[in-house]
């Protein structure tokens, strides 16, 4: 995977170099009370890559996350993460919402180390782990802050550091900047990518908003309800690393124009 | 300016109260004056203070068991949604029947004269609103964050202790902070259904002064359980604070801090 880690610092393309893949979905498809949530689908996501999903409400993009995470088992179909069966399984990823869901009643360091606190006991280095990322990440004055003293955007920031100190190579972020204005999901974005590149995670990000889809991925999968179905799978030839200036690219502006097309029904 | 207020509140009731009696000129065997009704309890502090210092007792150790009980009993309902549909409505009715009237029974079960009865009146007037703030709060808890934890790979029992648990901590205490005003009269209740063979207690106290018109001893008592009922109330209030840090404050208590960073300014 480092090939591919180098290759993306360089700023250049992936091509020519060879990637493994790390997640893959054959034929999965859910049905709640005879509606078919999700109709059979496939999926294969590289190591190391970023890939949004885009579409409506109803499209599937949640049940498909809830299947890959475990807290759904599918009606059909298999999930294989780094060649490993995880159908019913639970804590094979990262997982990530709009609403941070940092507890009230711990610190921000302690909320950090939640996940390990979860599943075995809290040790001196996971402590010195969250403290290390936090002050990476600018947030080093707040560590014995509460959560409620922070603002929306460090309370996401927090909730993706506890995401991350799990150590899950596949991270599900299911709109994380949702609920943030416009200035500040910017700046999350641009720190979101930040961060992907120095960890080497394989992000699955889902999204409402088409820019952010774009501004943020290797790939974008277009999905669409009744029955929910990836429609389209887009490649995003933009270079990295990308700041603003690439929001009106021309590349940029046809890529979203294109995918703008299909989420309304268009073909490609 | 916080902590003078409800001395000052409660000290215009007493000044209504002595305007009451002078202006509509009530005869001492009816109401007396607020300082002559404390003055009846301070003339008789030596015969008072051992029933006084039962009635702590009793109130503390209902309290505490009516705790405990609760707390059972709204876990347990939480956990197992078959036993909370057997044991709620038995607990709802618990609460319906007059406790006064309960208590006759309780002390011809557990023995009259003893104290055990009026523990158990304590205990069963304190005991519901801890369990259904408990239940509330456990049955309340997001539904999400659940789901992070099970993403996680959390046992139900980490997820139990390190998520519902705290999360009913607040509502815990709101229940044991009503819990912690009704003690009292439960108490009072239990001693006057339950008295000691041969001797005596506050209620007893209480109930003589009546029958031998001196309301200004049975003014001065109540007003005396009435502190003792705020007193316990403030000290479950205090330790309610004291456990959930995280609704006051901004930044973790000193001790509580596990990071090396730069000492910070607490607000």
């Amino acid at each position: 995977m480092s090939v591919v880690e180098v290759a993306r610092d360089d700023g250049a393309t992936l091509k020519g170099v060879t990637s493994t893949v790390l997640l893959d979905l054959r034929a999965v498809e859910k049905v709640f009370a005879d509606k078919v949530v999700l109709a059979p689908t496939d999926l294969r996501v590289d190591e190391g890559s970023f890939v949004s999903i885009v579409g409506p409400s109803g499209c599937g993009k949640s049940t498909l996350f809830n299947v890959i995470a475990g807290l759904l088992r599918p009606d059909g179909g298999s999930v294989t993460l780094q060649g490993r069966d995880v159908v019913g399984a639970t804590g094979h990823v990262g997982y990530m919402l709009q609403k941070d869901l940092l507890v009230p009643w711990r610190t921000v360091e302690d909320n950090i180390t939640m996940a390990a606190r979860l599943t075995r006991r809290v040790g001196a280095n996971d402590r010195e782990e969250a403290r290390e990322i936090a002050r990476r990440y600018g947030l080093g004055e707040f560590l014995d802050h509460y959560p409620k003293a922070l603002s929306g955007g460090m309370r996401q920031r927090v909730a993706f550091m506890r995401t991350l100190v799990t150590h899950q190579q596949l991270l599900l972020l299911d709109e994380p900047f949702g609920a943030l204005d416009a200035q500040t999901r910017l700046d999350m974005q641009k720190w979101l990518l930040d961060v992907w590149r120095e960890s080497g995670r394989t992000v699955l990000f889902i999204t409402h908003d088409v820019d952010e889809s774009i501004f943020l991925s290797d790939r974008i999968l277009v999905m669409s309800p009744r029955p929910g179905r990836i429609v389209a799978d887009v490649d995003n030839p933009l270079a990295r690393p990308r700041d603003i200036d690439i929001l009106t690219d021309p590349t940029f502006v046809a890529l979203k124009a294109r995918i703008m097309h299909l989420l309304h029904g268009g073909t490609s | 300016m916080r902590v003078v207020t409800p001395f000052i509140s409660i000290g215009l009731l007493l000044l209504v109260w002595q305007a009451v009696v002078v202006g509509f000129h009530v005869k001492p065997y009816v109401a007396p004056r607020p300082l002559v009704a404390l003055k009846a309890v301070s003339d008789n502090w030596g015969v008072l203070w051992p029933l006084v210092l039962e009635i702590i007792r009793e109130t503390v150790f209902g309290f505490l068991g009516g705790a405990v009980i609760g707390v059972f009993f709204g876990v347990v309902m939480a956990k197992v949604r078959f036993l909370q549909r057997i044991i709620y409505p038995q607990l709802i009715l618990s609460q319906a029947v007059p406790v006064v009237a309960i208590a006759f029974p309780l002390t011809v079960i557990l023995g009259f004269g003893s104290v055990k009865p009026i523990i158990a009146i304590v205990i069963w007037i304190v005991f519901f609103p801890v369990t259904v703030n408990v239940l509330d709060g456990l049955s309340h808890v997001d539904q999400d964050l659940l789901n992070l934890a099970r993403v996680y790979g959390a046992s139900r029992w980490r997820t139990f202790i390190h998520i519902e648990v705290p999360g009913a901590v607040t509502p815990l205490f709101s229940g044991l902070k009503i819990g912690a005003t009704y003690a009292i009269t439960g108490a009072f209740i239990g001693e006057l259904v339950s008295p000691p063979l041969g001797g005596t207690n506050l209620a007893l106290y209480v109930e003589h002064a009546n029958s031998n018109f001196d309301p200004a001893s049975v003014y001065g008592v109540t007003l005396l359980m009435a502190a003792i009922g705020v007193a316990w109330f403030l000290l479950v209030a205090g330790a309610g604070t004291l456990a959930t840090p995280w609704e006051r404050r901004s930044v973790a208590r000193r001790w509580r801090r596990r990071s090396i960073a730069a000492p910070q300014v607490d607000h």
